[in-house]
C-alpha cells in the first residue's frame, strides 16, 4: 500500500510560526482535503512536500522513505500562484514540463494530447498560454500537474477561478486519479466541494492541524441532535435526558445522549401533536470548520 | 536535464522574432553595405591607360618605375599621338604624354595630381640619368652607390611602444563587440530568470529540478544563443571587411583576433552571466530589474572603458598590469594589451587561470543566491539575506 506521510513539519519565518508540528498521512487512493483560513499554513505544507521550501523540522515520506528529488518528479503539483511560461505554446509547454519530469519526447507528446483532450483545451495546443482565458489557463495548469502521470497529486486551490463545468471536470479527474490509486491532496475554500469529494479532511489553523479524519468522523459529535417540526402543540414535552430548544417557528432542536432517548422524545411529540419532520442534524463541514476555528481561537 | 533546459532556452531565444529580425538586419546591413560600397571604396582592377607619344618613349621605363609595375594604377602605352586639342581627342585614355623624355608635356581630361607628380618624378629621373651619361658615368653604378648609402639607426633611449593604429582599432572593435555580446547575453539571462520568477513557473520547475540545474541549463542555453548571436554579428562584419579588402590593406591578424575573441568570450560569459543570472533572482518583477542591472552595467562598462583608454596611455603601467589579472577586467584588458604587443605570455596565462579559478566561486555564489532568492516573491531581496539564507 502506498502512503504519503507528513510527519511533524514545522517552519518559522522569523518570529512567525507558519507550521507547528503538522502530521498526517494520505494513503494511495484517498482524496485528502486540506482546509483552513488564509495564511493557516496549507500552501507552506504543500511547498514543503514538493521540496520547494525546506522545513525547520519534520519530514515527508513516500512509502516509508524520505521524499527526494526522484520521488518529487513523480508528484503532480499545482502551486497556488499559477505559473506557466506566458509566451510558450500550450502543447510545447506541456511536453517540456513532462520531459522535465523524465518522460521521453514521444510519451510526453501522447500524454499532452490525452490531457488537453480530457480537460477540453485540445484546440488551444498551438496558442501561447497568455492568449488563453483565465479559466483555460487553469485547465492547462492542471494538465501540467497531470501530464507526467504522477504517482502523487498535490494541488493548491485547484478549484479557484473555475466555472461550474470546469469544477465538474476537475472533480471527475481528481476522483478518477484517486480511483487509480494515487493519493490526492488538495486545498480549497469551497467546503461543500471538499465535503462532497474528499475521503478525509484536515483542518489547519495558525500552522497547526486541528482536525484530521474522515468526514463522518469529524461530523460525529458527542451530543446527537435532531430537528423536530410539528403542528398542534406549543412545545413537545421533554423526557428525561433530553433538552429541547426552539429553532424557529414550529421547529425545535432535540438533543439527546442516545438515539433511544431521542426516540422517546419523538413518541411523546407524536402524542401531543402532528409531527411533520424528525431528522438527525449533522454539522456540515462549514459548521465544523467554523467551530474548530473559533474553538481554538477561544482556547488561545 | 540541464540539456533539456538549455535546449528550450536556446530555442526560445534564438527563434524569437526580435532576435531573428535583428540578426537579419545586421546581416543585410553588413553584407549589403559591403556589396554596395565596394565599387566606391576599392579601385577596380583595370589600370588607367596613359598614352605616351613615341617621341617620349624613353620616359616609359622611368614612368613604370614610379607608377607602374603590378597592381599599378596606370598603364603606359607607347603610341603615335597628336597633341590633343579638345577633350574628344583624348577618347578613353586617362592622359597623353608628348614632348621628349626630359621635357614631357602632359595632357589630361581633368586635373590629376597623382599622374602629374608621377610624370614629373619620371622626367626628373630621366634628366638625372641623362646628366650622368653626359658626364661620362653609368646611371646603374650611381643607382647602386646611392642604394648602399643608408644610415645605421641605433636607439639609445627607451624604444617607444609600437603603436599599430590598425591593430589598435581592430582590438577596440573586438573588445566592444565582446562587450555587446556579453551584455546582451547577461541581460537575456536576467530577463529569463525574472520571467520564470514573475510568472511563478519556477515553482513548478523547482519541484522537479534542482535550482543549480535550472540555472546551469539557462546559462548553457543562453551561452549557445550568445554564440549564435556573436557569429551573426562577427561573420557579416568579417565578410564585409574581407570583401572590401580592408583586412588585406591594414594587415590585420584576423586569426589572433578571433582566438582572442573566442577565448575571452567564453571566459567573460562564464564570469558575468553566471553571476548576473544568480543576482537576477533577487528581484521578482521585470520592473525591478533595473536595481540589479545598473551595478551590472558598471561592472562591465568600467573595465571596457579602462581597457580602451588606459591601455593605450600606459600599456605596461602597474595599474594596467594589476587590472589585467582581475577577473572582471581581464576579458577586456587582455585582448587590448595583446593588440599593443605589450603583454607577456605569463600574464595572459595567469589571467586565464585566475578567471578559470574564479568561475567555480562565482557559480557557487550565484547558485546560492539563486536558490535562496528565486522563490522569494514580493519585494526585492537583499543580497546579504540571500547569501546568509
Amino acid at each position: 500500500m502506498t502512503t504519503l506521510e507528513v510527519d511533524g513539519l514545522s517552519k518559522s519565518y522569523g518570529t512567525v510560526r507558519a507550521l507547528d508540528d503538522v502530521s498526517f498521512d494520505v494513503p494511495g487512493g484517498d482524496l485528502f482535503g486540506f482546509v483552513g483560513s488564509n495564511g493557516a499554513g496549507k500552501t507552506t505544507t504543500m511547498r514543503i512536500i514538493l521540496g520547494v521550501l525546506r522545513a525547520d523540522a519534520g519530514s515527508v515520506r513516500w512509502n516509508g522513505a524520505p521524499v527526494d528529488l526522484e520521488v518529487r518528479t513523480r508528484i503532480g503539483y499545482m502551486p497556488e500562484e499559477r505559473g506557466l511560461y506566458p509566451r510558450m505554446k500550450v502543447g510545447e509547454q506541456l511536453v517540456y514540463l513532462a520531459r522535465l519530469h523524465g518522460m521521453s519526447k514521444a510519451d510526453a507528446t501522447v500524454a499532452m494530447e490525452h490531457w488537453t483532450e480530457v480537460l477540453g483545451v485540445a484546440e488551444r495546443r498551438g496558442d501561447e498560454v497568455e492568449k488563453l482565458s483565465l479559466g483555460n489557463q487553469q485547465r492547462v495548469q492542471l494538465a501540467s500537474a497531470l501530464v507526467h502521470g504522477p504517482d502523487i497529486l498535490v494541488l493548491d486551490e485547484p478549484f479557484s477561478g473555475l466555472d461550474p463545468v470546469a469544477v465538474a471536470v476537475m472533480s471527475d479527474v481528481l476522483r478518477e486519479r484517486a480511483a487509480a490509486g494515487v493519493p490526492v491532496i488538495f486545498s480549497s475554500h469551497q467546503l461543500e466541494l471538499v465535503e462532497r469529494l474528499c475521503d478525509r479532511v484536515g483542518i489547519v489553523k495558525s500552522g497547526r492541524l486541528v482536525a484530521n479524519g474522515t468526514i463522518d468522523e469529524l461530523r460525529a459529535t458527542e451530543r446527537l441532535q435532531w430537528r423536530l417540526a410539528m403542528t398542534g402543540a406549543d412545545a413537545p414535552p421533554a423526557p428525561d435526558g433530553v433538552t429541547i430548544v426552539p429553532d424557529g417557528a414550529g421547529a425545535w432542536l432535540v438533543e439527546a445522549a442516545s438515539a433511544d432517548v431521542a426516540q422517546a422524545a419523538l413518541a411523546s411529540a407524536v402524542y401531543s401533536g402532528t409531527v411533520t419532520a424528525f431528522e438527525p442534524v449533522r454539522p456540515s463541514l462549514t459548521d465544523l470548520f467554523r467551530d474548530v476555528v473559533s474553538e481554538t481561537e477561544e482556547a488561545a | 536535464m540541464v540539456w533539456l533546459i538549455a535546449k528550450r532556452e536556446f530555442k526560445v531565444r534564438t527563434l524569437s522574432k526580435a532576435s531573428l529580425i535583428s540578426s537579419l538586419i545586421l546581416l543585410v546591413l553588413a553584407v549589403g553595405g559591403a556589396l554596395i560600397a565596394k565599387p566606391f571604396l576599392v579601385a577596380d582592377g583595370e589600370p588607367a591607360v596613359v598614352q605616351v607619344d613615341s617621341s617620349a618613349a624613353e620616359l616609359v621605363p622611368y614612368l613604370d618605375a614610379v607608377a607602374g609595375g603590378e597592381d599599378a594604377a596606370f598603364e603606359f602605352v607607347v603610341a603615335d599621338v597628336a597633341t590633343p586639342e579638345d577633350p574628344e581627342d583624348l577618347g578613353e585614355v586617362s592622359g597623353v604624354i608628348t614632348g621628349s623624355a626630359t621635357e614631357p608635356e602632359l595632357f589630361l581630361p581633368e586635373r590629376h595630381d597623382a599622374l602629374a607628380l608621377a610624370v614629373a618624378e619620371a622626367s626628373q629621373a630621366a634628366a638625372f640619368d641623362a646628366s650622368i651619361v653626359s658626364l661620362g658615368g653609368d646611371p646603374a653604378d650611381v643607382a647602386a652607390t646611392l642604394a648602399e648609402s643608408t644610415p645605421t639607426v641605433t636607439v639609445v633611449g627607451d624604444e617607444p611602444t609600437e603603436f599599430e593604429e590598425s591593430e589598435f582599432l581592430a582590438a577596440v572593435v573586438v573588445v566592444i563587440m565582446l562587450f555587446f555580446v556579453l551584455i546582451q547575453s547577461a541581460s537575456v539571462i536576467m530577463m529569463g530568470v525574472v520571467e520564470e520568477k514573475s510568472s511563478r513557473v519556477v515553482e513548478i520547475l523547482l519541484s522537479t529540478v534542482r535550482p543549480g540545474t535550472l540555472l546551469g541549463g539557462k546559462v548553457l542555453g543562453v551561452g549557445l544563443y550568445a554564440i549564435v548571436q556573436a557569429a551573426a554579428m562577427v561573420l557579416p562584419i568579417l565578410f564585409g571587411a574581407w570583401y572590401l579588402e580592408i583586412l588585406a590593406r591594414y594587415d590585420i591578424d584576423v586569426q589572433t583576433l578571433l582566438v582572442n575573441f573566442s577565448v575571452w568570450f567564453v571566459l567573460g560569459f562564464s564570469i558575468f552571466t553566471v553571476l548576473f543570472g544568480g543576482l537576477a533572482a533577487l528581484v521578482s518583477r521585470q520592473e525591478d530589474l533595473g536595481a540589479v542591472t545598473t551595478p551590472m552595467m558598471f561592472l562591465m562598462m568600467i573595465p571596457l572603458y579602462l581597457a580602451i583608454y588606459l591601455v593605450p596611455l600606459s600599456p605596461e603601467g602597474t595599474a594596467t598590469r594589476v587590472l589585467t589579472q582581475v577577473p572582471f577586467f581581464a576579458p577586456f584588458m587582455v585582448p587590448m594589451r595583446t593588440a599593443f604587443g605589450s603583454i607577456e605570455t605569463w600574464e595572459i596565462v595567469l589571467a586565464v587561470v585566475l578567471c578559470l579559478v574564479s568561475i567555480p566561486v562565482l557559480v557557487w555564489v550565484a547558485g546560492r543566491v539563486y536558490s535562496r532568492a528565486v522563490l522569494n516573491t514580493g519585494g526585492r531581496m537583499k543580497l546579504g539575506e540571500a547569501l546568509r539564507g
